[in-house]
C-alpha cells in the first residue's frame, strides 16, 4: 500500500499557517483566562479527557488501514490513557525540561503583556521577558542537547497541532505588530537611546503638566508650550526615521489628548475666519467666471448639414404620395 | 450637386427655422414648432465644435470616415499576384510583431505616467504638508490653503494650456473618440503622435494637480495612438519613414491594430488583459475574427506584463510581478467577504441606485457640456475654467487638517479621503476595516465628490472618469454597508462594508459609462476575485437597465454632442418602411470611365460639396443623364492620380513613364494633400484621365427598395463608406453614406431625424 517514503499524516499542516493568525489570538485569550479563573479550567478537564479517549478509539479503528504506522506498534495500543509509548518515541528528558522552562517563561511574558496593556508599555516593560522566551525557543528549535538530541522534531513538529510553535509564533506576531524592535535592541537587552531620550522629554512635559495642573489651564498652556512643542518635534523626527514603537505612539497620543482635550491648549480658533474667507472666495470665482462668460461671450452658432434628397423633404406627406 | 459623401452644404440658418432641427417622421404633419425640451435638446446637439480650428485647413479637418472595405482594383490584383507565399507568411509574422510592440510601448507609457504622477504628487503633498506643519501652531492656515490652491492651479494650467492650444483632440478621456474610430469615424488628428504626447503630459498634470480625475481612461487613447503609429512604420509628424510595414497603410489594417492598442491600454490601466480584449470587442465588434482576437489578447498580455515588469524595477523589486495595472483594487481575501444568497437582492437594489445616480451624473454633465460648448469655447477661457476648478478639489475638503478642527495627533477622516490620490482612496474604501469611516463624513464626501467629478469631466484637460466614478460609488456603497450593518441585528457578521463599497463602485461606474461585459470582466480582474463575478454582473445589468431608461451613457452623450455619425448596433426599430430611396443622397456626382481632368479638378475643389466617393459610370443613352454603374473611385485616389499626372495623353507621349503602383497610394496615406495644393495647368485641364485601372470595379450596390435596416446592416457588418443605390437597369440613382444613416434616431415620438452639425 505504501510506495516510496512514509510520512506522518499531517493533513492540516499547510492550512495551519492560515488559521494561525486568527486562532492564536483566541488561544492567548484563553490562556489568560485560565490564569485568572482556576475554576473554569477545572471544569473543562473532564470533558477534554473524554474527548481525548474518544479520539484514541477512533485512532484504533483507523489504524488497520493506515500503513504509515509501524505494524509492531499495534499491539501496544490500548484504551488505557496512562500507558506510555516505547522508549524511542518518548520525548527525552532534556526536551521535557526545555518545555517546562518554555512554559514558565511564556507565562511570565504573557503576564507582563497583560499588565502592560493599558497604557501601552509592552515594549519597555516586557522586552526582557520576551528575550528570555526567544532564547529558550531558539534552544528548542536550533540547538542540539546533550547526546545530540534535537528537540525540534519531537517538540515542534510531531503532531498536527504543533502547539509549541503555535504559541510562540502568536507572541511573535504581537511583538511584530507592536513594532517593539524599533525601540528595543534585543541584542543588548536594553531600550535604544532614541527611546530613552524620548522618555526623558516626555517626562519633562508630563511633570510640567503636573506642576501647573492645579491652577488655571491657560497658565499651563503658556508655561508648557515650549516643552510640548519640543516633544512634538522630536516625535515627528522619530516618525520620519521609523523609530517609533507602540509605546511611544501611545504615550504621544495620550499627551496630545491631554494637551488639546483636557487642557484645551490647542491654538485659538481665530484663524477659522480667514480660512473660510479664502475658501468661499475660491468658491465664488467659478461662479463669477461662468456668469461672465454667459453674459459676455458670444454664443457659438451651429452649422447644420442640410441633406440633399432626391425628392424634396422625406416628410410623411411625400411618402404618402409615393405610396398612393 | 448632391450630398454624396459627407454633407456639406451647411447652412447657418440656426435661429429662424425650428422645424429643420427635428422632423418627426411618423407624426403625420410637419410640426414646425418643436415642443419644448425635446426640441431644445435636438437643437443643441448640433453644435459645431471645431469651427475655429478649421480656418486654415478647410477641407481636411472634417471628420473623415474610415474605409473598411478594400478597393479591389487592378493595381491591387497585380500586387497580390506578385506577392509570394513567403510574403504572406511574413505579413502574418509582422502583424504579431506589431502587436507585441504595441503592448510593450503601451505598458511603457503607462509606467511613465504612473511614475511621473507619483513623484509630482509626492512633491506637492510634501510642500503643502511642510507648510501646514509650520503654520498650524502660529495660525495662518489660510496661507497654506492659498499655496495649495496655487500649486494645483499651476499644474492644471500646464495641462490645460497644452491641451487647449496645441491639441484639442487630447481633451477628455479619449474613450468616445476611440469608440468612434473603432466604429469607423475618424475624428481629426485623434491618432497622431502629437495627440499622444499632449495626452500623456496633460494627464500627468491634471492628476498631479488634484483634479477629480483618473489616469485610466487616457491610457486607452494612448494605446490606440501607439497602435496607429507603430503599425504604419513611420511618423508623419516627425517626417520619418522607416520603410517597414508598408502593407498595413490602409484603414482596414490600421483599425485592427487600433483595436489592439485600445485593448492594451485597458489592460495596462486595470491590469485586466481579458477585459481589454472584451472592451475592444464591445466597442468595435463589427469587424472581428478569431485570429484578430488572439493577437489583441497577445498585445494586452504584453502590455500588462511590461507595466508590471518596469514598475517592479522602479520599486526596487525586479521580478516581483505584483502590480499589473495602474489601479489595483487590492485583494479581497478574508473569508468574511464572501457573499450570501440573500444579499443578491441587496446588490440589485444597489445596481438600481447606481443607475439612477449615473443617469443624474450624465444629465448634469450634459447640461454643463452644452453650456461649455456654447459659452466657454475659446482656448483661453477653457484654460481659465480648468484653473478655477483645480483649487476647488481640495477646497471642499479644506475644512481639513491636521489640528485646525481636530485635536493634536488626530486626523480628519474627511481630509484624508480628499487629501489622497483617488486610487488610494478607492482602495482604502474597499479594504479598511468596518468602523474606520464615520457615516456623516462619508455622505458629505460622496456628495461633494459627485458634483466635483461631474463638473470636472469635460474640462479641457485630458482625464478619465473611471476613477472618480469608482470613488463615488465606493463611498456610497460603503455608506450603504455601514447603514445595513447598523439596522440589522447582528448584521455586522455579513454586512462587511468593503464588499458593499465594491458593489457600489461597480454600480456607479456602470450607471455612468454603461459598459456591460467588458466592465464586468475588468472589475473582476482588477479585484482578482472571481467569486464576485455574479454580483458584479447583476449590479452592472441593473445599473444599465435603470440608467438607460433616463439617458444614454456618458460616452454616447459626448459622441452625440460632437455630431459624430456614429452607427449603433442596429438600425432604429420601426424603420423598416424607410427605403434606400428616401435615405440616399441624390443626384450623384458621377465620373465617366475616361474623364476630362478639368471636370475632376472642378468637382474636387468645389468646397460646398466635399464629396469623397464618386461612382464611375458608363452613359447608357445620350438623352439619359443616369449612367450605368461600373465602379467607384475615392477622392484620395483621384488626388494621387492628379498629383502623378496620370493622363492618357501623357502616357501616349511618354511610353517609358513609370506605371503607378499601389505603393504610391500608400505613401500618401493617411494624409492626402488637399486639392488646392495640386497645380493643374490650363493645358492639362484639357487632358483625359482613364479611371478604369484605379477604381473599385465591384462596389456594393443596392436596389432602391432596400429597407433602412438592411442598408444599415451592410454598413455595420462590412464597414462600408459608400453604398451605391441603383435602379433596375443598374443606373446610379443615389448614394448612401454613413451620415445618411446616422441621422435617424428612435425618439420619444417615434422615428426622428436629427440634423447633424458640420464638424
Amino acid at each position: 500500500m505504501s510506495f516510496g517514503r512514509c510520512f506522518l499524516k499531517l493533513p492540516y499542516f499547510t492550512n495551519m499557517f492560515i488559521v494561525q493568525v486568527g486562532a492564536l489570538l483566541i488561544a492567548l485569550t484563553y490562556y489568560t483566562n485560565a490564569q485568572t479563573s482556576v475554576v473554569a479550567v477545572n471544569t473543562t478537564i473532564p470533558g477534554s479527557e473524554q474527548s481525548a479517549s474518544g479520539l484514541r478509539q477512533l485512532a484504533v479503528a483507523v489504524v488497520p488501514q493506515s500503513s504509515v504506522f509501524h505494524p509492531s506498534l499495534r499491539s501496544q495500543f490500548s484504551l488505557n490513557l496512562l500507558s506510555a509509548f516505547p522508549e524511542d518515541l518518548e520525548v527525552s528528558n532534556y526536551c521535557v525540561e526545555l518545555l517546562a522552562i518554555f512554559g514558565q517563561r511564556y507565562s511570565t511574558y504573557v503576564n507582563c503583556l497583560v499588565s502592560a496593556a493599558r497604557p501601552v508599555k509592552v515594549c519597555q516593560n516586557c522586552y526582557g521577558t520576551y528575550g528570555n522566551l526567544m532564547e529558550i525557543y531558539k534552544n528548542i528549535s536550533d540547538q542540539m542537547g546533550p547526546g545530540n538530541v534535537s528537540c525540534r522534531d519531537s517538540l515542534l513538529r510531531s503532531d498536527r497541532l504543533m502547539l509549541v510553535f503555535l504559541l510562540y509564533s502568536n507572541l511573535e506576531d504581537i511583538w511584530t505588530a507592536s513594532e517593539c524592535n524599533r525601540c528595543v535592541s534585543l541584542r543588548h537587552y536594553s531600550l535604544t537611546n532614541d527611546t530613552l531620550y524620548f522618555m526623558e522629554t516626555l517626562n519633562q512635559s508630563l511633570s510640567c503638566f503636573e506642576k501647573y495642573q492645579k491652577g488655571n489651564h491657560s497658565e499651563l498652556c503658556t508655561e508648557c508650550k515650549a516643552t510640548y512643542r519640543g516633544l512634538n518635534e522630536l516625535y515627528s523626527r522619530m516618525e520620519k526615521n521609523h523609530t517609533l514603537c507602540i509605546d511611544i505612539e501611545d504615550s504621544m497620543n495620550m499627551t496630545r489628548i491631554l494637551w488639546s482635550k483636557d487642557f484645551n491648549c490647542s491654538f485659538p480658533r481665530a484663524e477659522t475666519v480667514p480660512v473660510i474667507a479664502v475658501s468661499s472666495f475660491m468658491l465664488f470665482l467659478p461662479i463669477i467666471f461662468y456668469l461672465s462668460s454667459f453674459l459676455h461671450s458670444e454664443q457659438k452658432k451651429r452649422k447644420l448639414i442640410h441633406p440633399k434628397r432626391a425628392k424634396s423633404n422625406p416628410s410623411f406627406i411625400n411618402i404618402q404620395d409615393k405610396f398612393s | 450637386m448632391a450630398n454624396i459623401t459627407k454633407k456639406v452644404s451647411w447652412s447657418s440658418r440656426g435661429d429662424e427655422s425650428g422645424g429643420g432641427e427635428r422632423t418627426p417622421l411618423l407624426n403625420g404633419s410637419e410640426e414646425l414648432s418643436g415642443d419644448g425640451g425635446m426640441f431644445h435638446i435636438g437643437r443643441l446637439s448640433t453644435v459645431d465644435l471645431e469651427e475655429d480650428m478649421t480656418s486654415d485647413e478647410v477641407t481636411f479637418s472634417f471628420l473623415s470616415i474610415l474605409d473598411y472595405d478594400n478597393s479591389e482594383n487592378q493595381l491591387f490584383l497585380e500586387e497580390e499576384r506578385r506577392m509570394s507565399f513567403l510574403g504572406f507568411k511574413c505579413l502574418e509574422i509582422s502583424r504579431w510583431v506589431i502587436c507585441g510592440l504595441i503592448g510593450f510601448l503601451t505598458g511603457l507609457i503607462a509606467c511613465c505616467i504612473d511614475i511621473a504622477v507619483e513623484n509630482l504628487a509626492g512633491v506637492k503633498y510634501y510642500v503643502v504638508k511642510q507648510n501646514i506643519e509650520k503654520f498650524t501652531e502660529v495660525g495662518g492656515l489660510s496661507i497654506s490653503l492659498i499655496l495649495w490652491a496655487v500649486l494645483n492651479s499651476a499644474f492644471v494650467m500646464v495641462g490645460a494650456v497644452i491641451v487647449a492650444f496645441f491639441e484639442p483632440g487630447a481633451a477628455g478621456s479619449g474613450i468616445p473618440q476611440i469608440k468612434c474610430y473603432l466604429n469607423g469615424v475618424k475624428i481629426p488628428r485623434v491618432v497622431r503622435l502629437k495627440t499622444l504626447v499632449v495626452k500623456v503630459c496633460g494627464v500627468i498634470c491634471s492628476v498631479a494637480g488634484g483634479l477629480a480625475v483618473g489616469k485610466e481612461g487616457p491610457m486607452i487613447h494612448s494605446g490606440a495612438v501607439v497602435a496607429a503609429g507603430v503599425s504604419q512604420g513611420r511618423s508623419t509628424s516627425l517626417k520619418k519613414d522607416f520603410k517597414i510595414f508598408e502593407y498595413f497603410r490602409r484603414d482596414t489594417e490600421k483599425r485592427d491594430f487600433v483595436s489592439a492598442g485600445a485593448a492594451a491600454g485597458v489592460s495596462a490601466a486595470f491590469g485586466a488583459p481579458v477585459g481589454g480584449v472584451l472592451f475592444s470587442l464591445e466597442e468595435g465588434a463589427s469587424f472581428w475574427n478569431q485570429m484578430l482576437t488572439w493577437r489583441i489578447f497577445f498585445a494586452s498580455m504584453i502590455s500588462t506584463f511590461t507595466l508590471n515588469f518596469f514598475l517592479s524595477i522602479y520599486n526596487n523589486k525586479p521580478g516581483d510581478l505584483s502590480s499589473p495595472g495602474l489601479i489595483n483594487f487590492g485583494r479581497f481575501e478574508s473569508d468574511s467577504v464572501a457573499y450570501n444568497l440573500y444579499e443578491i437582492p441587496l446588490f440589485i437594489v444597489m445596481g438600481a441606485a447606481g443607475g439612477l445616480l449615473g443617469a443624474l451624473f450624465n444629465i448634469l454633465n450634459y447640461w454643463l457640456t452644452i453650456f461649455r460648448i456654447r459659452y466657454v469655447h475659446r482656448p483661453c477661457l477653457q484654460v481659465m475654467e480648468a484653473m478655477l476648478v483645480a483649487p476647488l478639489g481640495p477646497d471642499q475638503s479644506e475644512d481639513y487638517p491636521l489640528q485646525l478642527f481636530c485635536a493634536d495627533g488626530e486626523y480628519n477622516s474627511m481630509a484624508t479621503a480628499f487629501f489622497n490620490t483617488p486610487e488610494r482612496s478607492v482602495r482604502s474604501l474597499f479594504h479598511n476595516p468596518p468602523g474606520s469611516y464615520n457615516p456623516l463624513t462619508l455622505s458629505l464626501f460622496t456628495l461633494t465628490y459627485f458634483f466635483l467629478a461631474c463638473w470636472t469631466y469635460g474640462l479641457t484637460v485630458s482625464a478619465g472618469v473611471f476613477i472618480p466614478s469608482l470613488l463615488i460609488g465606493a463611498a456610497w456603497g460603503r455608506l450603504f454597508g455601514i447603514l445595513l450593518a447598523a439596522i440589522t441585528p447582528n448584521g455586522s457578521v455579513w454586512a462587511v462594508p468593503g464588499k458593499y463599497a465594491l458593489m457600489g463602485a461597480a454600480a456607479q461606474l456602470g450607471g455612468i459609462v454603461r459598459m456591460t461585459l467588458s466592465l464586468t470582466v475588468i472589475m473582476v480582474e482588477a479585484t482578482g476575485n472571481v467569486t464576485y463575478g455574479l454580483p458584479i454582473m447583476l449590479v452592472l445589468l441593473t445599473a444599465k437597465i435603470v440608467g438607460d431608461y433616463f439617458v444614454e451613457g456618458l460616452y454616447d452623450i459626448h459622441i452625440k454632442l460632437q455630431s459624430v455619425p456614429f452607427l449603433h448596433l442596429e438600425a432604429p426599430a420601426t424603420s423598416h418602411w424607410l427605403t434606400a430611396r428616401e435615405v440616399m443622397g441624390a443626384p450623384v456626382t458621377c465620373f465617366n470611365r475616361i474623364e476630362k481632368v478639368g471636370t475632376i479638378v472642378d468637382v474636387l475643389s468645389n468646397t460646398s460639396t466635399n464629396h469623397n466617393g464618386f461612382p464611375v459610370v458608363m452613359p447608357v443613352a445620350a438623352s439619359d443623364n443616369l449612367g450605368k454603374i461600373c465602379g467607384l473611385i475615392l477622392r484620395s485616389q483621384l488626388i494621387v492620380l492628379l498629383k502623378h499626372k496620370v493622363f492618357v495623353e501623357l502616357a501616349r507621349s511618354r511610353l517609358t513613364q513609370r506605371k503607378l503602383q499601389l505603393k504610391d497610394f500608400r505613401d500618401a496615406y493617411p494624409r492626402f494633400p488637399p486639392i488646392q495644393s495640386i497645380h493643374v495647368s490650363q493645358d492639362e485641364r484639357e487632358c483625359m484621365m482613364d479611371l478604369t485601372e484605379f477604381m473599385n470595379p465591384t462596389p456594393y450596390t443596392v436596389p432602391q427598395e432596400t429597407s433602412l435596416p438592411r442598408v444599415f446592416k451592410l454598413f455595420r457588418a462590412l464597414g462600408l463608406r459608400h453604398l451605391v443605390v441603383v435602379d433596375s437597369e443598374n443606373r446610379v440613382v443615389g448614394l448612401v453614406t454613413r451620415k445618411d444613416l446616422a441621422r435617424y434616431h428612435l425618439g420619444k415620438h417615434g422615428l426622428e431625424e436629427m440634423q447633424l452639425a458640420q464638424t
